[in-house]
């Protein structure tokens, strides 16, 4: 009899399955109401507006939704710390997938997310992840295992003062080699103000100098896969980077990155530079930048006519280790969901996107600002156009950043010509290959 | 008689009750010994999980090749073997025992300065102590924050107030034949009146009588110090330096926040070096095998001073 019953009991949620699948797969907002999850963010402006729309999202869900959000070093610090010591306090967590992601997912720091995405009863029905750029999707996608849902899209800019090129007579610059021929012009024309301002720390100037390699025809790897920075073009572009920052940046230059380099923008004491797209929202906060800047893809080089900018997007992902992933896949649908991104653009964030992009509430946005359009235009380009490559090839990806990042710093401390730097660093690189 | 009378331990009364009870018929030593060993258990127990867990730890992973997200693997001092061919850890052994030396140096003696200056200040000694103490209980954070905006040598006001009077603007921390200087300079601000509080204490027990005689005898001034009071702080000076040695040589969150080890490597102490190999490079290994290597000097360090603590001890 118990036996029957058993047996019944398991027809009858078979028969339940089979005559109301409707039902059994249905999608619920509300179904992990009551959990509380764990995140933790790098400083950025997409976690900061996270931070004041999270509110939201436990409305929505019923799921509380507790964020830390520290400086890049001290959140790498913290996530590695959790993640080898296989902690489930953390249940969501940003990752520079073109960065770690080999790294995260060799260790199997990343839970697949894959199987969530296929699951309709835990994804909601116009989720539609191929509205994210391919390449980005490429980035966190290791086999068949989807890691991680791209949160923004970005790229280091140029940015330059249109006010002062007027008033200097200065043309703006349509190729690579025009910005230095522009910065000795604008000292030329008033001393006091500073020309240029670039990263200078090591690990982080690769981000920005990765331009000045490629449109000068150069790379990172040889034709063979082996580092590439001593080839002749390469050497070129490195070489100009570190004279911009030598013969025309600010003083201490070496020690800063893209929080330094925006203060000076901001502050008007710089004419130029090429720093993230990430720090429009806040450059354009300064007085009067919103109406004098002017922001595009850095220029081409003369001869070259090569234009590759990098472009890359940081990522949220669901920890391993986390105990509570159904409520962290909610989190994740809905931060990269369209209306969240539709609402993320005020606040600077490239949406990753196409449908946001391509949305009517982005384009009346980027209208309202000639420099916000030129901002979204130069996005469009990155994303058509960029890679996520600046380094040679190796699994051991910030190590090799912080090696090409060296090399500029020895040019400009004067201990190495640009050929004996780019040698130095290319046998450094070849042991991390 | 009384003088040479020494007074009995707390493990002899205690040993002592023991007998007495054992020759009462109620209580035996070896239960006495017992209830002291469960008394001392919570504060071993403490030390163990604390202490000893965490740093043999640190050894196992520094004798072991560790990839993120698997078990480490035993390499024996492999480790220790690249660590001796690697010129930039020399470079961030010599730049910690030059912090070391500039920063302990300067502390010691302007701290000795300043706390016999404040021994002898009568008035408002609470409101001067308060201030002095301010410093050090910034934290560390604060302090690097302060000292990027303070030194930054394009809107830092160090450079305005040296333009003020003439002089030309300097790079401070991003100048590398400067930066460790900067920093030993940083430190000392912060920790020089805790080395002054300690002497002035040290100072204000010392026995009068003896000043009294010295100053009998004609020693004043310069001589006084050298012969009295420098030999009778001896102990306290000491112990300033082991406490201010084992910070210094561990010290890494201000050269973090405000040179991350640069410009190139001009500032990456050991600490420095390893927490980049640890953290930013995810050699774990490496990175615990110069720890250990760090820990060591630390506790060499104090082992040298309390050597010197029984030389110097009157």
């Amino acid at each position: 009899m118990r036996k029957f019953g058993l047996l019944g009991s398991a027809l009858f949620a078979a028969a339940l399955a089979v005559t109301s699948p409707a039902a059994a797969q249905s999608f619920n907002w509300r179904a992990q109401d009551g959990q509380t999850i764990n995140l933790m963010f790098n400083n950025h402006p997409w976690s900061q507006a996270m931070r004041d729309m999270v509110a939201d999202f436990t409305a929505k869900t019923g799921v509380k939704a507790r964020i830390e959000i520290f400086n890049e070093e001290q959140f790498r610090a913290r996530l590695t710390t959790l993640m080898q010591g296989g902690s489930a306090d953390m249940d969501v967590y940003m990752s520079l997938t073109s960065r770690e992601g080999s790294i995260f997912h060799r260790a199997g720091w990343y839970a697949d997310l894959a199987p969530l995405m296929a699951d309709k009863s835990l994804t909601m029905p116009d989720f539609n992840y191929e509205d994210f750029g391919a390449s980005i999707r490429q980035a966190s996608t290791f086999g068949k295992q989807i890691v991680a849902l791209p949160i923004n899209q970005e790229g280091p800019l140029f940015y330059w003062r249109k006010d002062i090129f007027e008033r200097c007579k200065i043309a703006e610059p349509a190729a690579l080699e025009d910005i230095p021929a522009a910065a000795a012009a604008i000292k030329k024309c008033d001393a006091n103000q500073g020309a240029w301002a670039a990263r200078g720390i090591r690990g982080v100037t690769p981000y920005a100098m990765a331009g000045f390699i490629y449109n000068s025809g150069g790379s990172f790897a040889t034709p063979d896969g082996k580092p590439g920075l001593s080839q002749p073009n390469s050497v070129r572009g490195l070489e100009m980077y570190a004279n911009l920052l030598k013969d025309y940046g600010p003083p201490g230059a070496l020690n800063h990155t893209f929080t330094q380099v925006i203060e000076l923008l901001g502050q008007g004491r710089v004419a130029m530079t090429h720093e993230s797209s990430n720090e429009f929202a806040n450059i354009v906060r300064f007085p009067n930048r919103a109406n004098d800047l002017g922001v595009k893809v850095l220029p081409p080089g003369r001869d070259t006519k090569i234009s590759k900018p990098v472009a890359i997007g940081w990522t949220v992902a669901i920890s391993s280790h986390s105990k509570r992933q159904p409520a962290a896949w909610l989190f994740l649908q809905w931060a990269t969901s369209r209306e969240v991104q539709a609402k993320l653009v005020q606040a600077g964030v490239a949406p990753p996107r196409a449908s946001v992009f391509e949305g009517e509430e982005f384009n009346a946005w980027a209208k309202e600002l000639p420099i916000r359009r030129a901002w979204a235009n130069a996005l469009i380009e990155i994303g058509r156009t960029g890679t996520g490559i600046y380094q040679s090839p190796t699994d051991r990806i910030p190590e090799a950043r912080d090696i090409i990042g060296g090399a500029m710093q020895a040019i400009v401390q004067g201990k190495a010509s640009p050929a004996e730097a780019a040698r130095a660093a290319d046998a450094d690189l070849a042991k991390l290959q | 008689m009384l003088r040479t009378q020494t007074l009995p331990s707390y493990s002899d009364a205690v040993a002592a009750k023991a007998t007495e009870a054992a020759g009462a018929g109620g209580f035996n030593t070896s239960l006495a010994g017992n209830s002291f060993r469960w008394m001392a258990a919570p504060a071993l127990l403490f030390a163990g999980t604390m202490i000893a867990f965490p740093f043999g730890y640190a050894v196992w992973l520094a004798l072991s090749d560790v990839q993120l997200g698997s078990a480490p693997r035993f390499t024996g001092l492999d480790n220790f073997h690249r660590m001796l061919a690697d010129p930039e850890f020399w470079n961030g052994l010599r730049l910690t025992l030059l912090l070391y030396v500039v920063s302990l140096s300067l502390q010691l003696v302007i701290g000795t300065w300043l706390g016999l200056l404040l021994a002898r200040f009568q008035s408002a000694r609470g409101l001067v102590r308060t201030v002095m103490v301010s410093p050090f209980m910034l934290p560390p954070v604060v302090v690097g924050m302060m000292a990027i905006v303070i030194l930054d040598p394009s809107f830092g006001i160090a450079n305005w107030l040296l333009s003020q009077l003439g002089l030309p603007p300097a790079l401070w921390l991003s100048n590398p034949d400067t930066v460790m200087f900067t920093i030993a300079a940083l430190d000392t601000w912060q920790w020089t009146p805790f080395v002054a509080l300690i002497v002035m204490g040290g100072y204000l027990s010392l026995p009068h009588d003896v000043f009294e005689s010295a100053e009998m005898d004609g020693a004043h001034g310069w001589t006084r110090f050298r012969y009295v009071t420098l030999p009778l702080l001896g102990p306290t000076l000491i112990t300033a330096a082991v406490l201010r040695s084992v910070d210094i040589l561990r010290f890494f969150d201000i050269i973090y926040l405000t040179t991350q080890g640069g410009p190139g490597t001009a500032s990456t102490t050991l600490n420095i070096l390893a927490y980049r190999r640890g953290f930013e490079f995810s050699e774990l290994g490496y990175a615990s095998a110069i720890m250990v290597t760090l820990s060591a000097i630390v506790f060499g360090s104090v082992l040298m001073f309390a050597r010197l603590r029984r030389a110097v001890a009157w």
